[in-house]
Parts: structure tokens; sequence; C-alpha cells
């Protein structure tokens, strides 16, 4: 796997290794029984005429119980759990107060992102837009909101093993939180078109003060550049950075 | 009560003999045929895939080209290739046979179905012929992308009727399997009878008809989408204000019980062969056919794992993960009951035995590696990388692969009245099995290490970058695998041509089929048989006092519970 670098990524490395184990045992225990079988139970020796002992259905039975209660067990307190505390739980991560909010826009074939900038409010002047460079303080809950203006896409931080399909027509969650600085890639996870292997982005984790200044620097820019605009005769539909929304509360 | 058709003359012209034939023998090779031709050109599009991921730099294809060939390469394979090969060709040959019938209930709706079905064919090599070269969303055809907003153009929609098409010949052949099994079944088949083989057929055909026209409405209304401006699925930007959702669900509460639909006869073959070979009884049959019933029923209840990070209501999320999980349940008691068949048993390593545990191996792999995929938390992870993909093709190419070479090696002496070469028929199984899960678990692997599917060319990404050597070796072992089936091929032409004739019974089993000359003369059973013993009567302690032989047939009575009254053994 690649490196996991998500404040929360070792709870699902943790299960898919625990799992893995569980399956290995499974699947050496059916091989095991298979070639012992054909080595043992061979055409030396007529076969037993057992149609179906008690105990024999007992055996099944309680094979069948043990895999049940222990490895799907296992599988769905752990996820039902970490889903509630966190992978799912964007109530958490809304109330959080260093959340940094960031809407995604997907289309074939890169990846928008806008930060709400200096005002705090997604949908003004002063939004930070960027195209497949994403960039988010270490440590902070990033919650996300995605949407796609064309078909089907799926926004993938292999690092941080999370995934979201982005949908058009509707509005998707993510939160993630990074733990270690560096550069990360964006990959797009579901089939977007003929240039679906190229719809890749960077995902860059800053030091906190790091970001704020950029952030900074950036919804200056943005506020200069979009006066401009209008000073040369642009109206605001006419500009191509108008894709936002007002961050939704309620989804 | 038990209907039986008149016998009636064998056609003797070549066209209604071998042509516009209703006989389910003659329909059962038609579909194999297509079938097995289809196979190879999926087969060859899969090498295109695996080409173009071992050299990715060659430049041997567009990254539209490549989209049309992995879409083409599912939905062929899937549609035209396993399903007319286990369906059209294992049903329609092995139901009215195992169950004692003359015929299918309706041969001219058998017959229609097969044409019908020729007619989706002939639309799909049409869609290869359009500009566009075939369907380019994925097998999946999730829109927008399936909808002129992604793809405009003939190719899209051709492979879209052609999908309509087959889906109401799969549609006619499941009414046709479902009545014969309930109306057809021989004097005393009861259905706690019926070899296991019939029962995996029956589900599946009983699947079909449920769920094959959810799948058909789904793809009329994109067509809708498609030819007449309708937005069932378009939304987004490009304008529309339908629901690309709605398609998921439409296409997994279908696509999920095919699962099932393509794997319930093969673990039909499975439970039957083992035993046969094993010389023993199936171990606990009302077990098996208990574990396939829920599985049936469980088939369509599961489809939401299909769609955990497509931003679901999480309550939604947790019911399908506890629905998928316990599929475990009859899926164990299904493997237990084949393991504990073997136990004890005395084994024949028969080309058809070694077929059906390498099923059995393979499936094993690709069930268990479905946990993490049924698991929301891990499928977040693993969700559309290459993981899923090598878990579906262990479970719904390799395990439904190999089962139909049991079957075929099973059946082939009783379908063309000819033996197949024993020592080819055992290379060519070991040699798949073990290409197949050299490829597949290279898959699996490359998965676990994060790669998405679908990728022209995946090492743009850094993290993939490292993976360049699996997916070459990937690569390598899957044309040794299609190379390897050159050994099948040999095998079959040269024993259709020059194979010794085979007995009526080769294998001594004691199903009905193998009570009958082989190939079976035109109305099968010229006296219909009464079935008074089970399917798999092996290893019975008096019947080898009595008879010299381990088995016996579903017509023999056991002579251990009518001792030695004369003329007991096959009155009526």
């Amino acid at each position: 796997m690649p490196p996991d670098v998500s404040a929360h990524g070792y709870r699902i490395d943790a299960l898919i290794n625990i799992t893995l184990v569980f399956v290995t045992i499974l699947f050496v225990i059916m091989c095991a029984w298979m070639a012992y079988s054909c080595l043992r139970h061979g055409r030396s020796h007529r076969a037993r005429y057992d149609r179906a002992s008690r105990r024999g259905i007992a055996v099944v039975l309680g094979f069948a119980g043990a895999v049940f209660f222990v490895v799907d067990g296992n599988l769905f307190v752990t996820s039902t759990l970490e889903l509630k505390r966190i992978f799912w739980n964007f109530a958490d991560a809304d109330r959080a107060p260093d959340t940094v909010r960031i809407e995604i826009n997907a289309h074939q074939w890169a990846w928008d992102a806008r930060y709400a900038g200096n005002d705090g409010t997604f949908n003004t002047p002063d939004d930070v837009v960027t195209l497949n460079d994403i960039r988010v303080p270490v440590d902070a809950v990033v919650l996300l909101q995605l949407a796609s203006v064309d078909v089907l896409h799926s926004f993938y931080l292999p690092n941080f093993r999370v995934k979201q399909d982005v949908v058009p027509g509707s509005i998707n969650r993510l939160r993630f939180a990074s733990r270690k600085l560096g550069v990360y890639e964006v990959g797009c996870a579901q089939h977007c078109g003929a240039n679906h292997y190229k719809m890749r982005g960077e995902l860059t984790v800053m030091p906190p003060a790091e970001f704020a200044v950029w952030l900074k620097e950036q919804s200056d820019e943005a506020v200069r550049v979009h006066e401009e605009a209008l000073r040369n005769g642009f109206t605001p539909q006419m500009i191509e950075r108008q894709w936002g929304w007002s961050w939704s509360e309620n989804l | 009560m038990t209907v039986v058709h008149h016998i009636h003359p064998e056609p003797q012209g070549f066209w209604r003999k071998y042509i516009w034939s209703t006989d389910h023998k003659v329909i059962a090779k038609q579909f194999l045929w297509a079938g097995l031709i289809f196979l190879a050109v999926g087969g060859a599009l899969a090498m295109m895939i695996r080409t173009q991921w071992a050299f990715p730099d060659a430049g041997l294809f567009t990254p539209a080209g490549y989209t049309r060939i992995f879409t083409m390469h599912g939905l062929i394979m899937i549609f035209f290739a396993i399903t007319p090969i286990l369906i059209g060709a294992f049903g329609n040959f092995t139901i009215p046979l195992l169950i004692g019938a003359r015929d299918m209930a309706f041969p001219r709706l058998n017959a229609m179905s097969f044409w019908t079905f020729v007619v989706a064919l002939i639309i799909v090599v049409a869609s290869l012929l359009t500009p566009e070269r075939g369907a380019g969303s994925g097998w999946t055809l999730y829109p927008p992308l399936s909808t002129n907003v992604g793809l405009p153009g003939w190719g899209q929609t051709l492979v879209l009727i052609a999908l309509f098409v087959s889906g109401v010949s799969t549609i006619m052949g499941a009414v046709n399997y479902i009545t014969t099994v309930i109306r057809f079944r021989a004097p005393g088949m009861t259905y706690m009878k019926m070899p296991l083989t019939v029962w995996g057929l029956w589900l599946t055909a009983i699947l079909n008809l449920l769920f094959v026209p959810i799948i058909g409405s789904a793809a009329l209304l994109l067509l809708f989408d498609r030819l007449f401006h309708t937005q069932f699925f378009i939304a987004g930007a490009m304008g529309g204000t339908g629901d690309p959702l709605l398609f998921q669900h439409l296409f997994w509460i279908f696509g999920h019980p095919e699962v099932y639909i393509l794997i319930l006869p093969v673990w039909g073959f499975v439970g039957d062969l083992v035993s046969f070979f094993a010389r023993k009884p199936a171990f606990w049959y009302r077990g098996t056919v208990g574990a396939l019933l829920i599985v049936t029923v469980l088939s369509a209840l599961v489809y939401g794992h299909h769609m955990y990070v497509s931003g679901m209501s999480p309550m939604l999320g947790l019911a399908f993960e506890a629905l998928t999980l316990s599929i475990s349940v009859p899926a164990v008691v299904l493997f237990g009951n084949w393991l504990m068949t073997l136990w004890r048993g005395s084994i024949r390593l028969t080309v058809p035995m070694v077929a059906a545990l390498a099923t059995i191996f393979v499936f094993g792999l690709g069930g268990l590696t479905g946990l993490l995929l049924g698991t929301i938390v891990t499928d977040i992870y693993l969700h559309d990388t290459m993981w899923v993909v090598g878990h579906f093709h262990l479970t719904m190419a390799a395990a439904t692969f190999l089962g139909s070479f049991a079957a075929l090696y099973y059946w082939f002496p009783k379908m063309f009245g000819r033996e197949l070469h024993a020592g080819l028929g055992h290379a060519h199984v070991l040699l798949s099995v073990v290409l197949i899960t050299a490829v597949f678990g290279m898959q699996l692997l490359a998965g676990l290490a994060g790669q998405q599917r679908r990728l022209f060319d995946p090492f743009v990404y850094r993290y993939i970058e490292p993976l360049r050597d699996l997916n070459r070796a990937t690569s390598y072992a899957a044309f040794a695998l299609a190379a390897s089936q050159l050994l099948f091929v040999c095998n079959f032409f040269n024993a259709l041509v020059r194979g010794k004739r085979a007995e009526a019974n080769p294998w001594q089993v004691g199903t009905l089929e193998w009570t009958i000359s082989s190939p079976p003369p035109h109305y099968n059973f010229k006296d219909v048989p009464k079935v008074v013993t089970g399917p798999h009567e092996f290893a019975n302690p008096v019947v080898l006092e009595k008879l010299g032989r381990d088995w016996l047939a579903q017509t023999e009575p056991d002579p251990a519970l009518e001792p030695d009254e004369p003329g007991s053994q096959t009155s009526a």
C-alpha cells in the first residue's frame, strides 16, 4: 500500500490487515483439506457411505457460525464504529474549530478546488480557485463538498485511504486529515471518459502558517483579478471561476 | 402432474436438423458454439488490455480506443460468452436429460431464444463496425458518461440495443427452464431427487426472469436519453434534472443477482461433480439446496455494496453491509459440504474433477477477497481499484470459466458421443488454474497497492510507478493463459473428428442422462424413466455386495430397501 499520511488511515489499514490474516487462514484450511483429501482418500480405499452425519453437519454449521461471528462480526462492528466516529462523521468535522472547507468541482478531466477566501464565505469574488492543486494545513480536519458538471468522477486520495464518488446533480462530502507534510496525489477512480487516466491532481500538505499566508495572498489576488475583469467590461456571469455554491450545511 | 412430450420423428433435412432445430440438444450446441467464439473474442480483447498495461508507452492504442476495448471485453464476456455457455448450452443440454424429459417445455420458444440471441450478436458486431468501434462507458454503462453527454454516436447505442435484445433472449430461455423443471420432471423425480446441477440452473433461471427485465428497462430508459432527448439519468451543468444514481440502483439490482446467475449453475456442477468423483453421496444435500436457495433470496438484497462510495445514506449503507456479510453463512455451508464430500471419499482425479476442484480453489480465493469489499470502511479504500477487478474475475470469470470447462469435459461424451483426450485435458485445466491464479492474484496485489482500474496508462501516477513490473508480469501470465487455451482447442476439434466413441456411461454415474446412449437419441428417453433414487447414490454397501458396483442409477431402487424381490430392479 502507498504510505499512509493521514490521521485515520491506519484504522482502515489495521482492518484490512487483520482480515487478510483471517482470509489467509481460511484459504489455507480449504486448500490443505482439498490436498489432504486428494492424497489420502484416493482410489486406494472405498468411499464411506455417509450422506450427512450429525457431527459433520455440526462441523459445517459451527464453522459457518464461527466465520460469521468472528470474521464478519469484526468487519461489521469495526466498520460501523469507524464510520460513525470518523469517516462518515461529517457533523463532528463541521463542528471542529479549525476545519478547512473546500469545494471541489470535478469535470472532464481535472479537479477545481475553491476556498472561501478572506471573507470566509463561499461563492464570493475573493474565493481562491485552483486547478488540480489542493492545499491543506497539516493536522487540520479537511471537509470537502464535491460536485461534478459532466459525468461521474471519484475523488481518490490513496495516501489517505479515502475516496468519494462525485455525482452530477448532487453534492457529496468527504473528510480527511493529514499528519505529514508533503505533496501527494489525487486520482480519479471512476471511469469518466477517454482521458480518465489523466485526471490527476496534487494535494499539498503545508505547515499551517504557510497555508494561511498562501490563502491570504491568493484571496487578495482573486479580488484584484475580479475587479480588473469587471473594469474591462466582463460581467460576473462571464467569469469562468463562477462555478461555486454557498456551502451547504445540511446534506 | 408430469407432462410428457410425444415422440416426433427426427427431422432429416440439414436446415431442420442443425439450424432451425427445436431439439434442446442441438440448441445447446448452437449456444455452445456461439459462446465459445465470443469467449475467444472477449479473450482477445482482454489480451489487448494487458498489452496496453505491459507496454503503455508503445502507443498501440488511443485512450478512447482503450475505453472501447475494456468496455467490449466486459460486455462480451458476461452477456455473449459466459451466459450462452453456462445457461444457453449447459442449461439446455442438461435440464431435460437430468430430469428425464424428452425436450424443453416450449421447444419453439427455445429456438426463438437462440435466434434472438443471434440477432443480439449481430448488433454487437455491427456496433464494432461503427466509427466509434463499440461502447466506451465501461460494462457498467454508468450515465451520464453513457449518454450523449459523454459518448455520442451509434457505437454506444447499438451496444445498448444488443444488450436489450439479448435480455429478451435470456427471458425466453428462463421461462422455458423454469416451466420445464416444474412440469416435465419424470415420475418420481421429486425436487429433493434433482441433481444439484438442475437446482443451480433452475434458480438461475428464476433470477434471470426476475432481474433481466430490470436491466432491460434501464437500458431502454438510457436509450430514450440517447435517442429521444429524455433526461432520466442526465444531471449537472450539461442540463438535465435526472438522477445518475437511479441508473446505478437499477443496474445493480440486476447486476448483483447477475453474479449469482452466473455462479449458481457452476455451484450446481461442482456440487454434483465432487460427489460423482469422490464416489460418495453429496454431503448434506438438503443443506446445499438450502444454501443455494438462501443465496438466491439474498442476491438482490445486497446490491447496494456496489454503491458504498456513491454518496448513499449511511443507514442504507449499513443495511447493505450487514446483508452482504451474511451471505458468508450459506457460502461457508456450500464450501463445507463440498469439502465434507471429499473427506473419506475415494477420489478419482478425472479432468472434470480436477476442473471442479480448481473452481473451488479460485472461487474460494475470490469469495474471501470479497469480504473487504462488502465492508464499507475497507471498500472506501479498495473501491474501483484493481482489487475489485481481481476479486470479480476470480469469482465471475475464473470460477465460471473453470466451472464451464468442468461441465464441458464431463458432458462432452454425452453431447458429442466422443471422448476428449484426458492428458491434454489435465494439462489444460492445470495450466489454466495456475495462470488464472497468477493473473488475478497479481491484480489483487496491484489493487491493494491502490492502483485504480480502467487506467489507460496507470503509470502517470507516481504511487503506481513502482508497480510497472507487477503489471507487466501479470500481462505475461495472461498471455500464457491465452496460449494454453490452444490445448483445449486442439483437444476439442481432434475429439470431434477422431475421438474415441464414448460409451453410454463412461463416468459410472447414476443420473438419468447416463442411462441412455451417447449421444442421446432425438427423443432422449424412449420410455419415460421412473425415478426412485437420489442423484448421488454412491458407495452403498448393499449395492456393492449385490450389484458389484459402487453406484446406483436414479431408476434403480435401493436393494437395501427391497431385499431380494424378483424383478424389482427396473420395473416400470
